[in-house]
C-alpha cells in the first residue's frame, strides 16, 4: 500500500503542486490577517480542474507554508502573521534586534518541519483510533482542560502572577461581548448590530501586536528618529548540535500541538505558549526567555505545526472539521470527491496515503523555499522604522478589514492598538491577554454545556477518567505553584 | 437564445452608439455582477454559489465576482445587500438562518420579503434527527416517549437556529422533556453525539455516519425526505406538527426591475438544472432542489409567521 501509493507521487504536477502550495502559503501566511483559511479559501477554485491527489497536496502545502509563514513576520517586524505565531514573536523579534534575524527564521524553519514531520506520522499511523479518543472529549472534558491552559499561562507564564491573572480576566471580559452562545441573546452590544458577532481574533490581534509597536514607537521620546541604529547583520548558521540539544523541547511541543490539534475548537495559539511556558519551566536558563533564546522560537512553532497534522485527525477519519481552516479543507476533499468520514480510508486509501507521503516529503521543498525566502526577507531588519512604520499601519488596516471585509473590524483594531500600547506602556504582559480572548468564550461555553447535559449537576466534572485526569492536572499545576512560591519566600 | 460573449460584446458595442435609460433592462447585465455570500469563504454555501455563478456568467455573458461577508450569522450581508441599489449588480446567495430564522427573532436591520427578492432556490442540505447507533432510540416516537419520563438532550449548531426552533416547538406540543444543548458549529454538535455527550443531535451531513452505523437516523427536519435515506420520516410523516425546511438560494434587493429578475431567474434556473452543477453538487454532498422565486418567497413567508409564534413562546 505504502509503496503504491508511493508511485502516485512520481508526477511532475505532484511536484509542481507541492512547490507552489508552499511557496504561496508562506507569503500569504506572512501578511497579517491572510491566515491559512484565506489562503486555503482562495486557491480552492485553482484546483477545481486538477487531479484529486496534486490538487489536495496543493492546498495542504498552502496550510502548512502558511502557518509557517506567520512567523516570518512575527521575528522581523514583532507582527505576527497568523495569531499562532504571536508566541514566536516574543523571543524571534528579540533575536532579530541583535542581528540574529536570520537564525532565528532557520530555528523556527526546522523546528516548523520537525512538528510538521511528528504530526504526519501521527496521523499515518493512529488517526482512526485517535478520532475515537477525541470524541471522549466532551464539554465537561473541554471545559477542564481549558481550564488547566488558562491556569498554566497564568501560573507559569513568568512575571506577576497577579498582572497575568489579571490581563486573561481582560481577555475573557472581551470575549463577553456579541452572542450569548447558549441563550443566542445580545450581551453588550448597546443595541449595535455589528457588536452581534464580538471582538473577531485577528482584528484584536494585529491591533495588540502590531498597531501597538507602531505607537509605542512612535511615543518614544528618548527615541532619536533620524538615526535609529540598525543591528549588523550576523551569520546565520544553525548547526545540528544546536538543534539536537532542544529535542526534547521539540518532542514534548509537538506532542501538545499534535495533541490539542485533535480536539476541537481550541486552534493553534494556545498550545503555541502552553509549549512556550513548558520550553521555559524546563530550560536551564529560564531568564534568557523573553531576550532572544532560540528555544522560546522552536518550542512554540514546533507545537503550532504540529497541529496541522492533529486537526486532520477527526477532519478525515470522522468528517468532523475542528475549525475553520480544517472545515475549509474538509470541502476541498469533497470536491475531488474524496468525501472525509468513516469510508475515506476504505474507499480511497491510496490517495490518502500518497496524500500523506507527500505531506512528509514536502518538508524537502519547505526547506529549501524557506531558505530561499530569508535571504531576501532578511533585509527588512536594515530598513529604518520610521520607513517602516508607516508600511506596518497600512498592513495592519488592510489585514482587520481583510478578514470580514467590515470597517468594524478596523475599529477594533484601532481600538486594540491604544489598549495594548497604554499595557505595554505600564508593562501588563500581553499573551495572557490573546488567551483569555481566544479561551473564554469557548470555556464559558463548554461550562454551561456541561451544566446543560448534567441536569446543572457539578458530579460532570468528576464523571470520567479523562475529566478526573485533568482535575488532577489542576490540582497538581496549583499545588506545584504554592511549593515554588512558598520555597522563593523562604530563600 | 445562447448570450455567448461575443454576440454580448456585439449587443454591448450597440449599445454604446445609443445609449438610452429605457433600455436599461435589455442590456443588461453591461458590468460585472457581484454575488455575495453571507458566509466565509470555503464553506459549503461558499463552494456552491462559486459553481453556480461561474456558470451563469457563461449565460450571462458577464463575470459574476463572489464576495464574502461572513459575521452575525449572516445577518450582516442580507442587511448590506437589502441597502444596495435594486438595478441587478448585486446578489444575495443566502440560506434559511438570516432569511426567516434570526428575522423572527430579533430586528437584524431589514425584512426579508419587504427589502429582498427571492429569485430561485437551489439546494438546501437536509438536516436530520441523529442519535448514537447504540442508542435505545429505534424512532422519532420512542425518542419523544422517552423524554416523558427522562430529560433527552439533544445539541444543534447554535442557539435560536432552525433546528433548535423546530425541536423547542415539537417538546412545546407533546410536553416531552426535550433538553436543547447548542454547540459551536454542527460539526460540534455531531462530534458531541458521536461521543455520546448528547443523547441525540439536529444536524447536517450525517449520510456517511449513518451508512457506517456510528449514527442511526431517526428523521429529517425538512417538508420532504432525504432521497438517500427514504424510510427517515419527516417530523409531520411522525405526527409532530413542525418543520425546519433547509434552502440555499439567490436574492436580489426589492424593486430591482421585473425583466432583470426574469432574465436572472431563467439564466440561474438553467444552471442549476444542468447535469455538470448535479455532478458538482453530488460531489460536495449538497442536494440540487430548485425553487422558483414565486415558491420560495411563499416559503419564507410561511416559515416567518411559524418562528415568530415559536420565538413568541419561548418568551423572546
Amino acid at each position: 500500500m505504502l509503496v503504491d501509493a508511493f508511485l502516485e507521487l512520481l508526477n511532475l504536477w505532484v511536484l509542481v503542486a507541492a512547490v507552489v502550495g508552499i511557496a504561496s502559503g508562506v507569503i500569504i501566511g506572512a501578511i497579517p490577517g491572510l491566515g491559512p483559511t484565506m489562503a486555503i479559501a482562495l486557491l480552492i477554485p485553482v484546483t477545481f480542474s486538477m487531479d484529486s491527489i496534486p490538487a489536495i497536496i496543493l492546498l495542504l502545502g498552502v496550510y502548512q507554508g502558511a502557518i509557517f509563514g506567520g512567523s516570518i513576520s512575527a521575528v522581523l517586524l514583532n507582527v505576527p502573521g497568523t495569531p499562532s505565531s504571536a508566541a514566536t514573536a516574543i523571543d524571534g523579534f528579540a533575536m532579530a534586534r541583535r542581528g540574529e534575524g536570520g537564525r532565528a527564521l532557520r530555528f523556527a524553519l526546522y523546528a516548523s518541519v520537525a512538528g510538521n514531520i511528528f504530526s504526519c506520522l501521527v496521523l499515518m499511523a493512529l488517526a482512526e483510533p485517535l478520532a475515537r479518543f477525541a470524541l471522549d472529549f466532551g464539554p465537561a472534558e473541554m471545559a477542564l482542560l481549558m481550564l488547566f491552559a488558562l491556569l498554566v499561562i497564568v501560573l507559569f507564564g513568568g512575571g506577576s502572577k497577579l498582572d497575568a491573572l489579571i490581563m486573561v480576566l481582560v481577555g475573557a471580559c472581551a470575549g463577553v461581548v456579541g452572542l450569548d452562545p447558549i441563550s443566542g441573546t445580545p450581551r453588550f452590544t448597546f443595541g449595535s448590530f455589528a457588536f452581534d458577532n464580538g471582538f473577531q481574533l485577528i482584528p484584536v490581534l494585529i491591533g495588540l501586536f502590531a498597531m501597538s509597536e507602531v505607537l509605542l514607537q512612535a511615543f518614544d521620546r528618548d527615541h532619536d528618529v533620524s538615526d535609529a541604529e540598525v543591528p549588523p547583520l550576523k551569520a546565520s548558521v544553525v548547526r545540528f548540535v544546536e538543534l539536537w540539544r532542544m529535542r526534547i523541547t521539540l518532542l514534548l511541543s509537538s506532542v501538545i500541538g499534535t495533541f490539542v490539534g485533535i480536539l476541537p475548537g481550541i486552534g493553534s495559539t494556545v498550545p503555541a505558549f502552553m509549549s512556550y511556558n513548558l520550553a521555559r519551566s524546563r530550560s536551564a536558563a529560564p531568564e534568557s526567555f523573553g531576550k532572544g533564546a532560540p528555544e522560546g522560537v522552536a518550542a512554540p512553532e514546533a507545537a503550532n505545526n504540529a497541529v496541522t497534522g492533529g486537526a486532520l485527525v477527526p477532519t478525515l477519519a470522522l468528517g468532523i472539521p475542528g475549525d475553520a481552516v480544517t472545515a475549509v479543507i474538509l470541502g476541498a476533499f469533497m470536491l475531488h470527491g474524496l468525501a472525509p468520514g468513516p469510508f475515506l480510508f476504505r474507499d480511497h486509501g491510496l490517495e490518502v496515503y500518497a496524500i500523506f507521503e507527500a505531506l512528509l516529503l514536502s518538508s524537502i521543498p519547505t526547506v529549501i523555499l524557506g531558505l530561499l525566502f530569508f535571504r531576501v526577507a532578511i533585509h527588512v531588519t536594515r530598513i529604518q522604522p520610521r520607513h517602516l512604520l508607516p508600511a506596518i499601519t497600512i498592513l495592519a488596516v488592510f489585514g482587520a478589514f481583510s478578514v470580514n471585509n467590515s470597517l468594524f473590524d478596523v475599529w477594533v483594531m484601532l481600538g486594540a492598538g491604544v489598549l495594548g500600547f497604554l499595557f505595554r506602556r505600564s508593562s501588563f504582559p500581553l499573551p495572557p491577554l490573546l488567551i483569555g480572548l481566544i479561551l473564554g468564550a469557548p470555556f464559558e461555553q463548554s461550562l454551561r454545556q456541561a451544566l446543560l447535559t448534567s441536569g446543572g449537576g457539578y458530579d460532570i466534572f468528576f464523571g470520567s477518567p479523562i475529566t478526573i485526569g485533568l482535575a488532577g492536572l489542576i490540582a497538581l499545576s496549583l499545588a506545584i505553584s504554592l511549593a515554588l512560591n512558598l520555597r522563593k519566600a523562604r530563600a | 437564445m445562447k448570450f455567448t460573449r461575443r454576440l454580448s460584446l456585439a449587443l454591448l458595442g450597440g449599445m454604446a452608439l445609443f445609449p438610452s435609460a429605457t433600455l436599461a433592462q435589455q442590456d443588461y447585465p453591461s458590468r460585472a455582477i457581484t454575488l455575495v455570500v453571507p458566509y466565509g469563504a470555503g464553506g459549503t454555501t461558499d463552494i456552491s454559489a462559486r459553481q453556480i455563478a461561474s456558470m451563469a456568467e457563461d449565460l450571462l455573458g458577464q463575470p459574476i465576482v463572489v464576495e464574502n461577508q461572513p459575521g452575525a450569522s449572516g445577518t450582516n450581508a442580507m442587511r448590506a445587500v437589502a441597502g444596495a441599489d435594486p438595478d441587478g449588480y448585486t446578489l444575495i446567495a443566502t440560506t434559511s438562518s438570516p432569511s426567516f430564522v434570526t428575522p423572527a427573532l430579533r430586528d437584524v436591520g431589514y425584512d426579508t420579503l419587504q427589502d429582498l427578492v427571492p429569485i430561485l432556490n437551489y439546494s438546501g442540505p437536509y438536516h436530520g434527527v441523529v442519535v448514537p447507533g447504540d442508542s435505545a432510540y429505534e424512532s422519532l416516537d420512542a425518542l419523544i416517549e422517552g423524554a416523558k419520563s427522562d430529560a433527552v438532550t439533544y445539541g444543534t449548531a447554535g442557539a435560536m437556529g432552525g433546528a433548535h426552533l423546530a425541536f423547542a416547538s415539537v417538546a412545546k406540543e407533546t410536553g416531552a422533556k426535550l433538553q436543547h444543548v447548542p454547540f459551536d458549529g454542527a460539526a460540534k454538535a455531531t462530534a458531541a453525539v458521536l461521543g455520546g455527550h448528547v443523547d441525540a443531535a439536529l444536524v447536517p451531513a450525517y449520510r456517511d455516519l449513518v451508512q457506517d452505523g456510528q449514527l442511526r437516523l431517526l428523521g429529517v427536519l425538512d417538508g420532504s425526505n432525504d432521497p438517500d435515506f427514504p424510510d427517515a420520516p419527516t417530523l409531520k410523516e411522525a405526527g409532530l406538527a413542525a418543520e425546519f425546511p433547509s434552502i440555499v438560494g439567490i436574492m436580489a434587493p426589492a424593486g430591482t426591475d421585473p425583466e432583470i429578475l426574469a432574465k436572472l431567474e431563467a439564466a440561474f434556473t438553467e444552471v442549476a438544472s444542468s447535469e455538470e452543477f448535479e455532478t458538482f453538487m453530488t460531489d460536495l454532498s449538497q442536494p440540487v432542489r430548485i425553487m422558483s422565486g414565486a415558491d420560495l418567497a411563499r416559503t419564507i413567508e410561511d416559515n416567518l409567521t411559524a418562528y415568530r409564534e415559536i420565538a413568541k413562546d419561548l418568551g423572546n
